[in-house]
């Protein structure tokens, strides 16, 4: 077996019992790795209905076949459990080295079951994994948590991922955290973590993981790589990261603003790319085997100080802390995140909840009373506080540490209409209704609001954008028509595949080198299998499918398939003037999306959808 | 009267951090070629082997209230009229 160790960790912390089980080839080629084996688990392990925070629902960390070879972020791991926000599938994608280096301890994966009975950390080595006490890193932050772990000349040259203290008080959008810089961030993975009484994974090993045509790989590698250096089509995202686009959101009139009441914010210059290259930048760093290098390094003195340690924020943090909260401010966005990063609390998630508090509060639902301090639009400290009270769960923090769905029904007084989420968890800084597709995967994803569900209207907008799919023609973003077929193909392509390979998508984004055909002989080599683009594609819909049947198992149909009110309402100015997304153009969406899934028009795979995907 | 040609976090190494350009109005081609005088280096970034704008680039034109995107080098540029150019949008 190629690309795999072969074998996974299985640990139930309630018992303190450790197994080592095989993977098999029959079960890698059906379903790859990382969120392939995350679902596939998921479903076999949790019945209908248990609690997400309960001993029961597992945890699960999952690398991919090309964590063998050090190409493009390929090093990562997918973390996939029930989402305590959604009650659906949980997963989010982490770069880094975790995934890489638990291969090299000779194991493909972690299943994690049970409650310790007082906080413990994972230690695991070649061949060895200790289930150790960790009463003394209860409480720490993710930087002093990692701080003492590395102390311990055991801990050499090995990888801290841990919780912050929001895991550990269940805040429902916390956060698993990687080496500081790498984020399980979106759907409460650190809330599962926390409840668990796990406090830290420590990782390190550097066994070999066979692959199956070294030349051929070699010869992929190059190939990719030279091009992404010299076609000029990552240059953008090499010089500003995700900042390359913060300017063009503002522009096209996506970039959410002001809890989504606008979609064009007026500080824009003090926020865009070369405000932030010119402001909070220091330098940039790449993942491991990438000539990109996207990731943003930051420092600052005045008037916050931020510490290059947490590495630098992205795109969706310069809106969910930016202009989501009117705030124009760079090093105060940068103080966000870190704060963020300390408590270990999902950034997107927490702007969004923020900027509910603040239209609640415009709107009188809410007073400066309840929160004990003043926060308004634009305004930095308030919005510090909020971060720390949701962190610690402390007076109203503790309410909307259950997310903005939960928070908003408890609160009520018709505040619901502008809690922005979908299925519990809330909206990404990317407002669909200036970009139509993205309004459709957002509704049908089966982790709820996901902006790398698929790919993003814009990048079809040019002829021949993914022509070994079938995308010539141009697309308007704006547009309705075609986006069913784009979307459905996009989230087995896009959305999926790459978390079960644990590869970055940004390569992967047309007009970019790292195309099917590329991606496929690059997997083949590794794996020695014969995948064609076919193959690969129905790899992703079966995924994609067994999740869904999870989410139908909880009761989830076409009903939960919606999007916010709010997307209803028509924008008034910026680039996409006059757009709305209405329910009915929605609806229509939605059933050609339901029959070229084979799903019945209620959003439930059909028993000959599952046969053909071999999942009956 | 001139046609401002704006680079939002697109070309900065080639414009110097150089932001807005004028030029006069016409095809998209013409102004192209005007923008290369100023800018050497550019034509190799904006431009693909076949001529026409690189893929990972969208050129924005605003005219009034409306704005659409240029599908090719014919499009005519008239006064009031403004440019943008973007690196192409991939998700955060």
């Amino acid at each position: 077996m190629h690309g795999y160790q072969g074998k996974f960790l299985r640990i139930n912390l309630s018992t303190r019992k450790i197994d080592v089980e095989p993977i098999d080839e029959s079960f890698a080629t059906r379903y790859v790795g990382g969120v392939g084996f995350g679902v596939r688990w998921l479903y076999d392990i949790l019945p209908k209905g248990v609690d997400p925070l309960s001993p029961q629902a597992p945890l699960i960390f999952a690398s991919g076949p090309l964590a063998s070879i050090n190409f493009l972020g390929s090093t990562g791991i997918s973390v996939t459990f029930k989402s305590p926000l959604s009650g659906t599938v949980g997963d989010s994608d982490m770069r880094g080295r975790m995934g890489g280096s638990l291969k090299g301890c000779g194991y493909d994966a972690l299943l994690i079951e049970g409650k310790a009975e007082r906080p413990v950390y994972l230690r695991i080595s070649e061949g060895l994994c200790e289930i150790l006490d960790g009463s003394h890193l209860w409480g720490k932050d993710t930087y002093q948590t990692q701080a003492i772990i590395l102390a311990d000349p055991k801990n050499t040259n090995m990888l801290v991922t841990s919780i912050g203290v929001a895991g550990e008080k269940l805040v429902k959008y916390a956060n698993i955290i990687c080496e500081l810089q790498f984020f399980a961030g979106r759907t409460g993975a650190g809330a599962v973590m926390g409840s668990k009484n796990l406090k830290a994974i420590v990782v390190g090993g550097k066994l070999k993981t066979l692959v199956a045509d070294r030349e051929k790989v070699k010869k992929w590698m190059k190939d990719i790589n030279s091009k992404i250096q010299t076609d000029g089509t990552c240059d953008a995202l090499s010089r500003y990261g995700t900042w390359n686009i913060i300017g063009a959101a503002n522009l096209n009139g996506i970039l959410p603003t002001k809890n989504f009441q606008a979609t064009t914010f007026s500080n824009i210059n003090k926020i865009d790319g070369d405000a932030l290259l010119s402001t909070v930048y220091i330098g940039k760093k790449a993942c491991p085997g990438c000539p990109i290098g996207c990731r943003r390094v930051i420092e600052g003195e005045v008037p916050y100080t931020l510490s290059p340690e947490f590495g630098g924020f992205q795109y969706e943090t310069v809106a969910s802390m930016g202009s989501l909260l009117l705030n124009g401010d760079p090093y105060a966005i940068g103080k966000a995140n870190e704060l963020c990063n300390i408590y270990g609390v999902d950034t997107i998630s927490a702007g969004v909840v923020i900027a509910y508090v603040m239209e609640c509060l415009d709107k009188g639902v809410l007073t400066e009373n309840d929160l004990g301090f003043q926060l308004k639009w634009g305004e930095p400290e308030g919005i510090f506080k909020m971060i720390e009270l949701i962190g610690l769960r402390k007076g109203l923090g503790d309410l909307l540490a259950e997310g903005v769905k939960k928070a908003s029904q408890e609160i009520g007084k018709g505040s619901e209409k502008w809690a922005i989420h979908i299925k519990g968890i809330e909206v990404p800084m990317h407002d669909p209704r200036g970009k139509k597709g993205m309004g459709l995967a957002y509704a049908t994803s089966f982790k709820g609001a996901d902006h790398e569900s698929s790919m993003h209207d814009e990048t079809f907008q040019r002829e021949n954008a993914l022509s070994e799919l079938g995308f010539t023609v141009p697309m308007d973003r704006r547009q309705f028509e075609g986006k069913s077929t784009l979307v459905k193909v996009l989230q087995e392509y896009w959305g999926v595949m790459p978390d079960a390979l644990t590869i970055c998508k940004f390569p992967m984004v047309p007009p970019r080198p790292l195309k099917p055909g590329r991606l496929v002989g690059l997997l083949n080599a590794v794996t020695g299998w014969h995948f064609t683009i076919k193959d690969f594609l129905i790899t992703g819909e079966r995924i994609f499918n067994l999740a869904r049947m999870f989410n139908v198992r909880e009761g989830m149909t076409r009903k939960d398939d919606k999007l916010p009110r709010r997307f209803e309402e028509v924008l008034k100015e910026g680039g996409s003037t006059g757009e709305s997304y209405p329910k009915e153009e929605l609806d229509k969406l939605l059933d050609e999306y339901y029959r070229l899934r084979g799903w019945t028009p209620d959003g439930i795979p059909t028993s000959n959808t599952l046969r053909r995907l071999e999942l009956s | 009267m001139a046609i401002p040609v704006k680079f939002l976090s697109a070309f900065q190494e080639q414009t110097q951090g150089k932001t807005t350009f004028f030029v006069e109005e016409g095809q998209l081609s013409q102004i192209f070629g005007e923008l290369q005088k100023e800018i050497p280096g550019l034509k190799e970034k904006l431009w693909d082997k076949e001529g026409k704008i690189h893929p990972a680039y969208n050129v924005i034109l605003i005219r009034g209230d409306t704005q659409q995107l240029c599908h090719d080098l014919n499009s005519k540029v008239k006064e009031g009229d403004e440019l943008i150019i973007i690196p192409i949008i991939s998700g955060g």
